[in-house]
């Protein structure tokens, strides 16, 4: 067994077979692993056909033969949030658990290094692992005649991320200014931010949306390609099913007053303090796809329904314009403006009048 | 054009058209019937002409879907009678009393009210659509509503019954993610707004016409309406 | 042709008209009160489809969307044709009862609606011939059989032989002025001499008209606006001369409810006379003790039930009335209602004007079938009405399927067989 491994890195930093072994349980359930990837397209030696069916074997048998992956972290128009809660995600094996499996080869937020020196440490990371390297983006992209609203060293946002792209072996984008556009790209868009997909079209490009996103999902993300050298499953969004399968309202705690019907009518009513559904107030859950109802944030302690605020539908494409976040979910993005409805109205009522008029005139005549 | 975009299209802009054209529509409509004329009724009254408006209200809208005050027509007839009642009930308790359907009655009145459990009204919802499909089935075989359907009758059947099956699989989260299904119901919705100005489906507004007339009349010889 | 139905489709539809068509839904309903659909299982006769005439022409003429579908090529105007094909349902397969608007969940007044498009179909000149003749006839003689003021005079004065009573014909001041029907001199001449007594007994002020004398109203029956108004204005101008408070109508339905809901309207202003019906006026005499009858007359042990008229009960709201009276002269035990009564009552199948139209005999005796079935159902040995027209239909019809222990009856015979003079 080669040292590059990541189990052979991870022995160097004395982690023992028992510690490593629960690691990987910890893997199998942070991936949401149900099944196997096909072996076959992962290029992972066949060997690994032979071990046990069962998921933990598969992970370890993995962890012992891959190599860590090189990863290259960019930032655009964003608020390093999703960074913020990544590093801050309060379980230490899963912490060490990415930092044992990746080798975070450039980060700006992370690095000690900073201007000139960055960069080419940047240029010199891609030269090393090209083809190799994992690109994760935070934050969107100002495109068009607004594109230098985001340059470093110089270079537009959008030539960085398209250089660090051709190299990738695969794409993540992070947070919902990356995937979707997020805040920079809400109406009315005074950059013309666009997301990554907007951009790169020939690279695999795994969304984690969310502000910020549930860090378990990057985690399980990462890993999966770290070992498997596949992506995980996606749904349409680009987003891995194991996460982004089910909304949070089909998992949310406070589901069963949905269904009894049951509502807080505002914030300090009877129904808030029992911790009735949020529905009323506006909680796009219905429509929002993402684990934080069984997941939940800092070790699984809460979630903003939990907390009793509304679900925002931060994982979802454009949903700072999704309507009012306290008006309901199912309600008309905007009012009619009632001018033109009176207008309208008035119309309608003078079209229809007339031709009464007119064929009460003819009847008239008839007589 | 992706689900996502169909979806804000339909709950924006469309929404708003649809919504306008419906209202300027229907007065359209009411006006194109008020000012065509009214002739006075200067006839004795033998009964009260008021308490026949009262009487025909009552009776047309409580009593008659589920208990016809004819027993040979309920008998020739059933479905029209129960599964068009059931219909309208299943359409009041679920636009008016559905949560999802008080907010957007919220966003644009102002004002909320009191909603049902989801199961009651998901439970109406699901009777609602066997009514439909009860009726298409009656529409297609009896001898008399062949003979009064033509296109229109369909197609306001289907228009009628594609925003009720959307809204039942959008909340069972049936074949197509929630916001496909979404912007179907809100795009089926919109259709629907706009077309009923153009077609009988303005039969709620007429109603009242024709109820209040049959009460007047009927209330007038002193007749049960 | 078919611009002079469309005339009068135009004159007709007003807000009234205009906003019952569009309520229909097309839900059928009103087919399962129809006798003739019941009976035939025709769909053309299906009281809506009877109304699709005028809807038509009003979806075409009145509606925006109906003016682009015209300009789009997808209307098809009326055609003559259409007019002849809806004279045959209209005329031969509907007496205009008005069960269908009882029935129907928007309350359209389908039957009146049916009474206009009856007049577009006449204007056309497509009514059935046998009725118009009938109203040709009363145009020129004043009675749709033909019986002029000299054969009503010679009827009149047949009183005093029948029964001792001399008719006063067109006395000034008389409180009230009674106006028959013309089927009653042409089959039931009894009636004035029943009817004579009891209003003699009553004490009644009472007079006939030669120029008032035929409440039957053609004009209404065909939809022919002009002749409807010539025929009322007859009664109108007579009443109105000789000063009386009250018109009673015998037995005559139609012509009761032109008289006493039409006329005002046609002539414009409210009535200074009452219109009354026997219907009515009878049970009056008897509940205020002016009139005194002999209840054991009618302890036979027969049943009696009650034929409810579509233009005296249902359209006219007379029910309670002689109801009452019947009660009271067969006793509560003797009478039993029928299964659809009062304002669900079923046609006798020969109103409307259908018994002066050969073609229409074998819808008649259809729709008479469900009466007769009602009438067996409640084993009644005596059908008691209040209107002629529906007591030949039900002589005819018992005729027709062989009953022999039925009897017809009407209200004014039974009250004046049943008086106790004093």
């Amino acid at each position: 067994m080669t040292d590059d491994s990541i189990y052979g890195h991870m022995k160097d930093e004395g982690v023992s077979r028992r510690d490593f072994l629960k690691m990987c349980g910890l893997a199998v359930g942070a991936m949401g692993m149900t099944s196997m990837p096909p072996l076959e397209a992962s290029g992972l030696p066949a060997t690994l056909n032979h071990v046990e069916k069962k998921s933990i074997d598969h992970v370890a048998k993995a962890m012992e033969t891959q190599p860590r992956l090189p990863v290259i972290w960019l930032e655009f128009q964003d608020c390093t949030g999703c960074s913020e809660a990544l590093t801050r995600a309060n379980a230490p094996t899963l912490g060490s658990l990415v930092l044992d499996t990746l080798t975070i080869e450039h980060h700006e937020a992370l690095s000690a290094a900073a201007g000139f020196q960055i960069e080419e440490a940047k240029q010199q990371a891609m030269e090393k692992y090209a083809g190799q390297y994992v690109l994760v983006v935070e934050g969107s992209i100002p495109t068009g005649e607004h594109a230098a609203y985001c340059a470093i060293g110089g270079r537009t946002a959008e030539v960085i991320l398209k250089e660090a792209a051709e190299k990738a072996a695969a794409i993540i984008a992070i947070g919902n200014c990356s995937s979707f556009g997020g805040l920079p790209k809400a109406s009315p868009n005074p950059t013309t931010a666009a997301s990554v997909t907007d951009l790169i079209t020939d690279k695999p490009v795994v969304n984690i949306p969310g502000c910020p996103p549930i860090p378990e999902a990057f985690v399980a993300v990462i890993t999966h390609f770290a070992l498997f050298g596949v992506l995980p499953e996606l749904d349409k969004l680009n987003r891995p099913m194991a996460f982004y399968g089910k909304t949070v309202h089909d998992r949310c705690l406070r589901r069963p007053f949905y269904e009894a019907g049951k509502f807080a009518l505002t914030f300090d009513d009877e129904g808030a303090r029992e911790g009735w559904c949020l529905y009323k107030l506006g909680c796009k859950g219905p429509t929002t796809y993402n684990a934080c109802a069984s997941i939940r944030w800092d070790s699984g302690l809460s979630f903003p329904v939990q907390s009793n605020h509304p679900c925002l539908g931060c994982s979802e494409p454009d949903f700072w314009d999704g309507g009012g976040f306290y008006q309901g979910q199912s309600a008309p993005l905007q009012k009619p403006s009632m001018t033109t409805a009176g207008v309208a109205g008035a119309a309608g009522l003078a079209i229809g009048a007339g031709m009464a008029a007119t064929a009460k005139a003819k009847k008239e005549n008839k007589k | 054009m992706n689900p996502q975009a169909m979806l804000a299209f339909a709950r924006g802009p469309f929404f708003n058209v649809a919504i306008t054209f419906f209202i300027a529509g229907m007065l359209y409509r009411i006006a194109n019937v008020i000012f065509l004329g009214w002739s006075k009724d200067l006839s004795k009254p033998r009964g009260s002409k008021g308490l026949g408006v009262v009487k025909s209200f009552l009776r047309g809208g409580l009593i008659l879907p589920f208990f016809p005050r004819e027993k040979k027509a309920f008998v020739n007839n059933p479905i029209t009678y129960l599964a068009g009642g059931l219909f309208h009930l299943s359409l009041f308790i679920v636009v008016i009393l559905g949560a999802a359907h008080m907010l957007a009655w919220k966003s644009l009145l102002g004002f909320g009210w009191w909603t049902l459990p989801l199961p009651i009204v998901d439970f109406m919802a699901a009777v609602g659509i066997i009514a439909m499909v009860m009726l298409l089935i009656n529409r297609l075989n009896h001898p008399v509503l062949k003979r009064l359907s033509g296109a229109a009758e369909f197609f306001n059947w289907f228009l009628v019954f594609v925003p009720m099956v959307t809204g039942y699989m959008m909340t069972h989260h049936m074949f197509l993610p929630y916001e496909n299904l979404f912007a179907l119901h809100m795009v089926s919705i919109n259709i629907l707004l706009i077309w009923i100005p153009l077609s009988r489906i303005s039969h709620f507004v007429f109603y009242f016409f024709s109820r209040t007339i049959h009460g007047v009349e009927w209330g007038k010889r002193g007749t049960m309406p | 042709m078919t611009d002079k139905t469309m005339d009068v489709f135009i004159k007709k539809t007003g807000g009234w008209a205009a906003s019952q068509l569009e309520a229909c839904t097309r839900c059928g309903i009103c087919a399962e009160a129809c006798p003739y659909y019941l009976s035939t299982g025709n769909p053309d006769y299906t009281p809506i489809w009877k109304v699709e005439l005028l809807s038509r022409a009003y979806q075409q003429r009145y509606t925006l969307v109906g003016k682009v579908k015209t300009a789009l090529g997808f209307n098809k105007a009326i055609s003559d044709e259409d007019v002849r094909d809806w004279s045959l349902i209209d005329f031969n397969a509907c007496s205009m009862c008005g069960k269908c608007a009882a029935v129907c969940p928007m309350g359209i007044e389908i039957n009146k609606l049916i009474g206009t498009v009856r007049a577009g179909v006449t204007a056309a000149g497509y009514t059935p011939k046998g009725l118009m003749d009938k109203a040709k006839a009363q145009d020129e003689f004043g009675s749709p059989n033909g019986d002029g003021p000299e054969a009503y005079a010679d009827w009149f004065a047949s009183a005093e032989k029948e029964v001792g009573i001399k008719v006063p014909v067109d006395v000034k001041g008389a409180d009230v002025l009674v106006v028959f029907t013309s089927l009653e001199i042409t089959g039931k001449k009894s009636n004035l001499y029943s009817l004579a007594q009891v209003l003699e007994a009553g004490g009644v002020s009472w007079t006939t008209s030669l120029e008032a004398r035929d409440a039957f109203n053609m004009g209404t029956i065909v939809g022919n606006g002009k002749l409807q108004k010539k025929l009322l204005g007859r009664i109108y101008d007579a009443a109105k001369n000789l000063g009386v408070k009250k018109i009673l109508v015998t037995e005559c339905g139609h012509g009761f409810v032109a008289l006493r809901d039409n006329m005002p309207n046609i002539f414009g202003e409210a009535l200074p006379f009452e219109v009354t019906h026997i219907a009515e006026f009878l049970p009056k005499l008897i509940d205020d003790g002016k009139i005194k009858v002999d209840a054991s007359k009618y302890d036979d042990g027969k049943t009696y039930t009650f034929h409810d008229s579509c233009k005296i009960q249902r359209a006219g709201g007379i029910m309670d009335e002689p109801r009452t009276a019947l009660k009271l002269l067969v006793g509560d035990n003797s009478f039993k209602e029928l299964a659809s009564n009062r304002e669900e009552g079923l046609c006798c199948g020969g109103g409307g004007g259908l018994r002066a139209i050969p073609e229409a005999f074998d819808n008649r005796m259809a729709a008479f079938k469900l009466k007769l079935d009602e009438v067996e159902e409640v084993d009644a040995d005596v059908v008691v009405s209040t209107c002629n027209n529906c007591q030949l239909q039900l002589k005819e019809g018992l005729g027709f399927y062989n009953v022999e222990d039925v009897e017809v009856k009407g209200l004014i015979e039974m009250v004046a067989d049943a008086l106790v003079l004093n």
